[in-house]
């Protein structure tokens, strides 16, 4: 009976070949989600054509036409149709090139995918041709090829996309949605490739463009303007003695945003790798991360980031789209991100100025909501090659050497040249309002708010301490059984002894499951089964299993037992002392919390506002 | 409602219901005190849905009626009133209660009584009573074992068994547990185990005057309430679900240490220690040295901060058995040698690991274990 139903069912609907057509535009549909998928692979094309300008202009949000122009090398006349098959590329030739990949494209399913979804014009002129070729396809069918006379590069000219599959048509977002995600794109790519010459323009206009100079900050001016540029911090060099050997080959460029600025979500941190943009969670947490404790709470840094590692400890062949890649060594880029932006901010962090001195220019961006600006920050003597626009280098990190007065008897101070992002020496002058003190600097005057500063030193001291205190654990009456999904509990399994280090007691127990004898005294108030699951957790972010839990615990305690809050009288002594040990803290520029701790005043500012300059 | 009673009254009736009121609630009335005439008494009633005290309180009648008025409001008001007769009376129109004594008079806005959450009635019929001075002193020695946080919502209760002629509570927290059992008069045959809030048992044992001889407990079928009735005060809990921890097998059978020691030099100790341990998870170390024929016995505990420093502290003790180090959270220490009234106190261990026992010398009734701390290998 059941064997007719399948004979029956296959006379009516028997297994066949797809037709080309119906095929390629499923295979586009992988590919050519939505028209910013295919100003994604033109512009991707044009730059792997080595183009140094590219036009790009798109009608209709893409719609009714988007069309790059590049002067790259352009397509010969006798392969330009193979271009547009499926499978066609140039840019790969065997199985081993795959392994290394130095282009943004190499699948070679692009081009034919666009064509199957849309009406495409292509003017191309290959570099060492006398003429170019234009080609009319519909639908991936050829309709017309001329001979005709055109610039050395490719001009590709989409129009009426999705014109033959309705359905995607009818679920395309709006035309702004489509707009942002392009204007995104383009930014992105303008950052990454600062050599190229991008223009972008909407329905006719102007919508951004770069001059190709070479000049990241050039470009980053054009995609934020110049007031958010100016504050962006180069990302140091790492020591060179600091990285490990995995880490040899990894190199993590580009710019980050001061602590002051911060945005309410994480779309400002770009990530590039090998010169393409990519998504990767792990590695945006990573920036995040580095800005622990010097953003408030919910908010997102901005962050660009160049990694650049051998092409073949990446695999980007994971999606057709290419926006999510696998690292061979994942916690080396990692550390290398984390490590490269915290260095920077330690080193790098500016003092916030005065609100009343900053350049208008809030509403184009989020600033803190103190309203703060920044001045250039206090470093060390600046090396080669790191004046990249960013204004003077002030060498006022270099005063604490100098210990003109007796408060150079601070001996417990290791280095204090070293620190870059310390606070020079200062003397007290007064208090205002029972809650800031006055300092004066070697080149201005500092506001600080003594309970912020006092949460920061009392934190940098707990942390400390904690550091030294041994490992306590809290027996457990009777054992809680906790049951964790088959991945989480081979991680735990692997990290039983560091578990044991951190104070838990753990058994096996079963499949999948686990006995809880003992917890780290420190997590004893709370359900123990939640401590594992957030120390497994943490290992599955490849965080420090329980940093966070430790920490917050910290900063709790700090807020309970900072005896310094505002509206308290402080005597000359009890101000210079806290000065004293501000100046020896790790990061003074912010509590634990992410407020600021001080606000700088410059004595170039002040003669600004009296007139004097 | 029309009514007069003392002021003296009418404030120690509001300061037992009060504790009941819930202060954060999107339940507007239950921030209220229900005020009602009952069988010629002003009964005054505050719930927080979990907990419901009423109190009765006499009164000259004259005319029935029921309010529920802002508790805060009334309660500080009604401090405030001079030791004479407070008159009460409603003005059903616009939900307000006029008090007046003497010179002073206000006004309260109030809303509906019929909006009061209904009230449980004691079951009279089957009952167990109870001595109180008995019950109060189970309820402390028990209740404060019990968990604080909401996580693990059994452990914030009280396991209370009633089986034969004996009725006995336990509480645990995951880290310490205390046992302690009593007679009841009478035998029950078919044996109760509910598991109580520890918050509304610490209510009972505080509002159950030396006064009152005896508190009636009942359990209604099928309303998951248990109710205290202690002369002019009832108090309804609702119970908790879930099976509380079995905790009959973590009571050790044997001990390889007996160590007894003053009750209060002990606690002594432990409060000394208490000082330094604060800042390192409450850790103190106990030295159990059973000494020979030429020293005593005697029992060392230390406790060490990296910030503020160390102390030793030593108690005569006598011991039975090995020398033993092992470490306890000093807090559960002293939490345990508060409730305990017996002179001496004994101390069974067996090993740095395994639970150390604690059971007043001479009162074979109560039991408190606490798991050892241990430093990182």
């Amino acid at each position: 009976m059941s064997l007719c139903l399948v004979i029956w069912y296959n006379k009516i609907m028997p297994i066949h070949v797809l037709p080309d057509q119906l095929a390629s535009q499923i295979a586009a549909g992988e590919v050519v989600e939505r028209p910013y998928s295919v100003v994604k692979e033109l512009v991707e094309n044009a730059i792997d054509a080595g183009a140094t300008t590219i036009n790009i202009d798109i009608r209709g949000g893409g719609r009714e036409s988007i069309q790059v122009a590049d002067n790259g090398c352009g397509i010969p006349a006798a392969e330009i149709e193979l271009a547009f098959m499926r499978h066609a590329t140039s840019k790969l030739e065997t199985a081993e090139d795959l392994a290394a990949i130095h282009t943004l494209g190499f699948r070679g399913e692009a081009l034919a995918a666009i064509a199957a979804v849309s009406q495409v014009t292509v003017v191309s002129r290959a570099v060492g041709e006398s003429s170019g070729t234009r080609l009319l396809l519909e639908g991936g069918h050829k309709v017309t090829r001329e001979t005709v006379g055109a610039p050395q590069g490719t001009v590709m000219a989409v129009e009426n996309l999705f014109y033959n599959v309705p359905a995607r048509r009818k679920f395309l977002k709006s035309e702004a949605a489509e707009r942002r995600l392009i204007d995104e794109f383009v930014s992105r790519y303008a950052l990454a490739y600062p050599q190229i010459r991008f223009r972008l323009t909407h329905n006719g206009r102007i919508s951004f463009q770069t001059s190709g100079n070479g000049q990241v900050l050039d470009v980053l001016t054009a995609v934020y303007g110049p007031e958010i540029a100016r504050q962006l911090l180069p990302l140091t060099e790492p020591d060179p003695e600091a990285p490990a050997i995995s880490e040899k080959a990894i190199h993590v460029t580009g710019y980050i945003g001061p602590p002051s600025l911060h945005w309410a979500n994480r779309s400002h941190i770009s990530l590039f790798v090998n010169g393409r943009w990519i998504k990767d969670s792990s590695l945006t947490f990573a920036v995040i991360q580095a800005y622990h404790t010097l953003l408030p709470v919910g908010r997102y840094p901005l962050g660009i980031l160049f990694i650049s590692l051998p092409a073949e400890d990446v695999d980007v062949n994971v999606h057709p789209t290419k926006v999510e890649v696998r690292f061979r060594h994942a916690n080396a880029v990692f550390g290398a991100v984390q490590r490269a932006v915290r260095q920077t901010l330690l080193a790098e962090t500016p003092l916030r100025a005065m609100g009343a001195w900053s350049v208008p220019g809030g509403a184009s961006h989020e600033t803190a909501d103190w309203g703060g600006s920044l001045v250039p920050p206090v470093r060390r003597a600046p090396a080669a090659g790191q004046q990249d626009g960013l204004g003077l280098d002030w060498s006022v990190g270099d005063m604490g050497t100098r210990g003109e007065t007796a408060v150079s008897a601070d001996t417990s101070q290791p280095d204090v040249s070293l620190g870059g992002g310390k606070l020079p020496i200062m003397r007290v002058v007064g208090q205002v309002g029972a809650s800031y003190i006055i300092t004066e600097g070697p080149d201005g005057l500092f506001l600080i708010d003594q309970h912020a500063a006092h949460e920061r030193i009392l934190y940098e001291q707990f942390m400390a301490q904690r550091a030294q205190d041994k490992v306590v654990s809290q027996g457990l009456v009777s054992g809680t059984a906790v049951h964790l999904p088959p991945s989480q509990a081979t991680l735990l399994t692997e990290n039983l002894p560091l578990l044991q280090q951190l104070g838990f007691e753990i058994e096996p127990f079963g499949p999948n499951a686990f006995m809880v004898r003992a917890v780290p005294a420190i997590l004893a108030k709370g359900d123990p089964a939640q401590a594992v699951t957030a120390v497994v957790e943490d290992l599955e972010q490849g965080q420090e299993p329980l940093a966070e839990e430790i920490e917050a615990r910290i900063i709790r305690r700090v807020c309970k037992t900072a005896a310094v809050k505002a509206g308290q009288t402080l005597s000359r002594q009890e101000m210079e002392a806290m000065i004293r040990q501000l100046e020896a803290c790790q990061n003074p520029h912010t509590c634990p919390h992410g407020r600021p701790t001080l606000i700088y005043l410059s004595v170039a500012q002040l003669a600004r506002q009296f007139g004097r300059l | 409602m029309k009514l007069s009673c003392l002021q003296e009254n009418l404030a120690r009736g509001l300061s037992i219901v009060g504790r009941a009121v819930s202060t954060r609630s999107t339940l507007p009335v239950l921030a209220n005190v229900l005020l009602a005439t009952d069988n010629g008494r002003l009964k005054l009633s505050a719930t927080n849905l979990e907990i419901v005290i009423t109190c009765w309180i006499g009164t000259k009648i004259e005319e029935e009626g029921a309010i529920t008025i802002p508790a805060r409001t009334f309660n500080d008001l009604v401090s405030t009133l001079p030791q004479d007769t407070v008159h009460l009376e409603l003005n059903e129109q616009t939900q307000t209660l006029h008090v007046s004594c003497l010179r002073t008079e206000a006004n309260i806005k109030g809303i509906d009584a019929q909006e009061f959450p209904l009230v449980p009635e004691p079951d009279n019929n089957h009952r167990i009573r109870m001595e109180t001075a008995v019950l109060k002193q189970i309820i402390n020695q028990v209740a404060f074992a019990a968990a604080t946080d909401d996580t693990r919502p059994t452990l914030t209760g009280v396991s209370t068994r009633i089986e034969g002629g004996q009725l006995t509570m336990a509480a645990t927290d995951g880290f310490r547990l205390s046992v302690r059992s009593a007679h009841i008069p009478g035998y029950v045959d078919d044996p109760i185990s509910v598991i109580v809030p520890a918050r509304a048992l610490m209510e009972v044992a505080r509002i159950a005057s030396d006064d009152t001889e005896a508190v009636f407990i009942s359990l209604p079928e099928g309303r998951n309430q248990i109710i205290f009735d202690m002369d002019n005060v009832v108090l309804v809990s609702q119970l908790i679900d879930g099976n509380f921890p079995d905790y009959t097998s973590i009571i050790p059978k044997s001990y390889r240490t007996r160590t007894v020691m003053n009750t209060a030099e002990l606690r002594k100790a432990c409060k000394t220690a208490e000082i330094f341990a604060r800042e390192s998870s409450h850790t103190a170390r106990f030295n159990i040295n059973p000494g020979d024929e030429i020293t005593p016995g005697m029992a060392t505990i230390s406790a060490t901060s990296a910030e503020t420093g160390d102390n030793v502290a030593q108690v005569d003790a006598i011991v039975d058995g090995d020398p033993i180090e092992i470490a306890f959270n000093v807090k559960f220490m002293s939490d345990v040698l508060n409730v305990i009234e017996t002179p001496q106190v004994a101390l069974e261990t067996n090993s740095s690991r395994e639970p150390g026992v604690i059971r007043p010398v001479g009162d074979s009734d109560f039991i408190h274990i606490i798991m050892p701390m241990h430093f990182g290998t």
